[in-house]
């Protein structure tokens, strides 16, 4: 048989270690929350930095592609292909005789 | 220790409640940074979708004065890379700013140079650089940007709204390294930058680069000042080559990549902006008028012995020995008496109602930047010799892409239309934006007209003044012209000074181009028919061949084989 003052230690026993577990509870909460949020920060930054680097990459091989798309527009402008027909090539602009004007039976007037 | 407790509090209800606003707008200008981002400056392309002229991404070198220890020694060092003026460097790394402008859109070899400095008094900043692949290729006709890439000249300059686009910025965030952040999130404010519209131009590069090849070539055998060759298609008005020389034989042609390097006068489109007296080339207008009032018959002769013919208190001269001409001889001979005859015939007021109605006098509205109307004075004011001198294409200033609209009535069957150098804006998503059409501008003279005017004109090439501008394979139909310019010390025609010029269309039977040849001052041989023709004649060859134009004057050598 368990007197009363047994019974009302017991309770006050159970209490404070249900206040403790309560308490546990909630600064575990707190810390948890608050390593989920600094840990979203961190990422937000580590991903930021991430898309900052990417962004330079992007922007260098846009650069480069730039600059080769100008490269290949000046390579091809005009006068240069005509100075390197004309001077490596020895490519030479037909005289008259070398043209054939050759007119098929049946196609449309021009 | 109460009172030290006390204070404190204080001290931190004073920061985390009074100051706060004040405080927080502090640490958010340390910690945030507004960054401006440029946009893209639209693509200019030619007729076939070639560029022209491109926007990149380049690196400006800027320096932090106030982080520079010692200015001169830096100066040195980094005129060296930059090839800058180092006592210019010098003097703005000395002041105290923190953010001052070296070298603004460098080549990418000195930018990767700076880039080893890695100090915190230079860095790089990426600015938006046009750069025009085709180097001296139409250089006045695109034109040029500033340093920030405004439309200074040409078609940058009269589009430079459209190209342009409209800047965004974005806000970021620094760390503790100074570094730059983009925070993302819900948070993240910014505006992206809109693209500028791209141009694709009524001229052909290929085209263009045959006119100015011999212009070129043409300039630097006669020794003349400059030229202009315009090559135009007679039924839209879309101007296909515009070529422009002011820089004289041996000079190197106008490049819109170095702006600097040339005075204004080497990057002005002298085609719109400047006047000259015509001279013969005008006599097909009279011929015109003449023809369409039907005052005159091209087989109607004319005594033009003698050679010359008194006009008021003036005596107006052949430039050659003529006999009786029929009235189309008059034009291709370019007799100055048998034309006037004919002028003072049709009368002041009708012949100033076609000159009008040919476009001269009043802009032709091209889109380009800086036209003139050049020059025609009331019918109220001429003279009584002023008749006369129209007539023979003086006393009249002419823009070069006037001759080319007028012509190409001749050519058309006799419709104006408005010269154009843009067939299609073309939005940021590629979209086409805006498509211009060709726009007539009203009939000048009959299709019967025109066709008589075309024959006289084939006839300046075969037996004519302009023998020089047949060509194989092709009719051709045009004009010489011979004009004195004016002399500005004596205020009279110069006796040494000439314009020399060539205007014409090809195919004669179908025309497909209308082109017009201006040599400004040559030196030794000056006649239109003998300098300017055979310009016209090259041009016109190359550009049909590149065209694929079918040959319509098989004689000669040239062989047609049938299937």
């Amino acid at each position: 048989m368990t007197t009363r003052a047994q019974n009302i230690g017991a309770l006050v026993f159970e209490r404070s270690k249900r206040g403790s577990l309560r308490l546990v509870l909630v600064v575990l909460l707190i810390v948890t929350s608050l390593l989920l949020y600094v840990g979203g920060k961190v990422r937000i930054m580590r991903l930021g930095y991430q898309i900052e680097t990417l962004e330079r990459e992007k922007l260098e091989l846009e650069r480069t592609n730039g600059s080769l798309r100008i490269e290949a527009s000046s390579l091809a402008a005009p006068a240069r292909i005509e100075e390197f027909a004309t001077r490596k090539l020895g490519m030479v602009r037909p005289e008259k005789g070398d043209i054939v004007v050759v007119k098929r039976k049946g196609a449309p007037k021009r | 220790m109460g009172l030290a407790f006390a204070l404190v509090i204080v001290r931190l209800l004073h920061l985390q409640v009074v100051e706060r606003s004040r405080l927080t707008a502090r640490a958010e200008r340390q910690q945030e940074q507004v960054i401006t981002l440029e946009p893209k400056r639209g693509t200019i392309f030619d007729r076939r979708g070639r560029e022209l002229a491109v926007t990149l991404d380049v690196d400006s070198v800027y320096g932090v004065p106030s982080k520079v220890d010692n200015p001169r020694e830096l100066a040195t060092r980094l005129s060296r890379i930059l090839r800058e003026d180092p006592r210019m460097l010098e003097r703005k790394l000395a002041g105290d700013k923190n953010f001052v402008w070296l070298s603004r859109k460098v080549d990418p070899s000195k930018a990767a140079k700076v880039k080893e400095f890695d100090s915190e008094e230079i860095s790089l900043r990426s600015e938006m650089r046009r750069f025009y692949p085709k180097k001296a290729l139409a250089g006045p006709l695109l034109g040029f940007t500033g340093v920030d890439n405004q439309g200074l000249e040409g078609i940058e300059r009269a589009y430079d709204k459209l190209l342009r686009g409209a800047s965004g910025w974005v806000l970021a965030e620094k760390d503790a390294k100074g570094r730059m952040v983009f925070p993302g999130g819900p948070g993240f404010q910014f505006k992206m930058p809109t693209p500028g519209n791209d141009l694709i131009l009524t001229i052909d590069e290929v085209i263009q680069h045959i006119s100015e090849k011999e212009l070129d070539a043409v300039l630097l055998s006669s020794r003349a000042k400059g030229g202009v060759c315009i090559v135009m298609n007679p039924h839209t008005g879309e101007v296909l080559a515009l070529s422009v020389r002011t820089n004289g034989a041996g000079r190197q042609a106008f490049n819109p990549n170095e702006p600097k390097r040339y005075k204004p006068a080497e990057w002005r489109n002298r085609a719109v902006t400047d006047a000259f007296e015509p001279g013969s080339i005008f006599k097909p207008i009279l011929a015109a008028a003449a023809l369409e009032e039907r005052i005159v018959h091209p087989l109607e002769r004319f005594d033009c012995r003698g050679g010359k013919i008194q006009l008021a208190d003036r005596v107006i001269k052949d430039a050659g020995e003529h006999g009786v001409l029929t009235f189309s001889d008059v034009i291709a001979e370019s007799s100055n008496v048998g034309t006037i005859k004919v002028a003072l015939r049709l009368g002041k007021e009708r012949f100033y109602k076609y000159v009008t109605a040919f476009g001269f006098g009043r802009k032709t509205g091209v889109d380009l930047p800086g036209e003139i109307s050049g020059l025609l004075r009331d019918v109220r004011l001429w003279s009584g010799v002023t008749i006369g001198e129209v007539a023979i294409g003086q006393e009249i200033g002419v823009t070069p892409i006037q001759i080319a609209v007028a012509y190409s009535a001749l050519a058309n069957g006799g419709t104006m239309m408005t010269p154009y150098i843009v067939s299609e804006i073309v939005d940021r998503e590629g979209k086409r934006g805006q498509k211009f059409i060709p726009r007539p501008l009203g009939r000048v003279i009959s299709a019967e007209t025109s066709a008589k005017v075309n024959t006289i004109l084939q006839r300046v090439i075969e037996a004519g003044t302009g023998r020089n501008a047949r060509l194989s394979g092709y009719t051709a139909a045009g004009k010489t012209g011979t004009a004195q310019k004016i002399d500005h010390k004596t205020g009279a025609y110069s006796k040494k000074e000439y314009v020399s010029s060539f205007a014409g269309f090809t195919p004669a039977l179908s025309p497909k181009l209308v082109i017009v040849v201006m040599i400004d001052t040559p030196e030794g041989v000056i006649y239109g028919g003998s300098v300017a023709a055979p310009v016209f004649k090259a041009v016109a060859e190359q550009s049909l061949a590149y065209l694929q134009t079918p040959p319509d004057d098989v004689e000669g050598r040239m062989l047609l084989v049938a299937r």
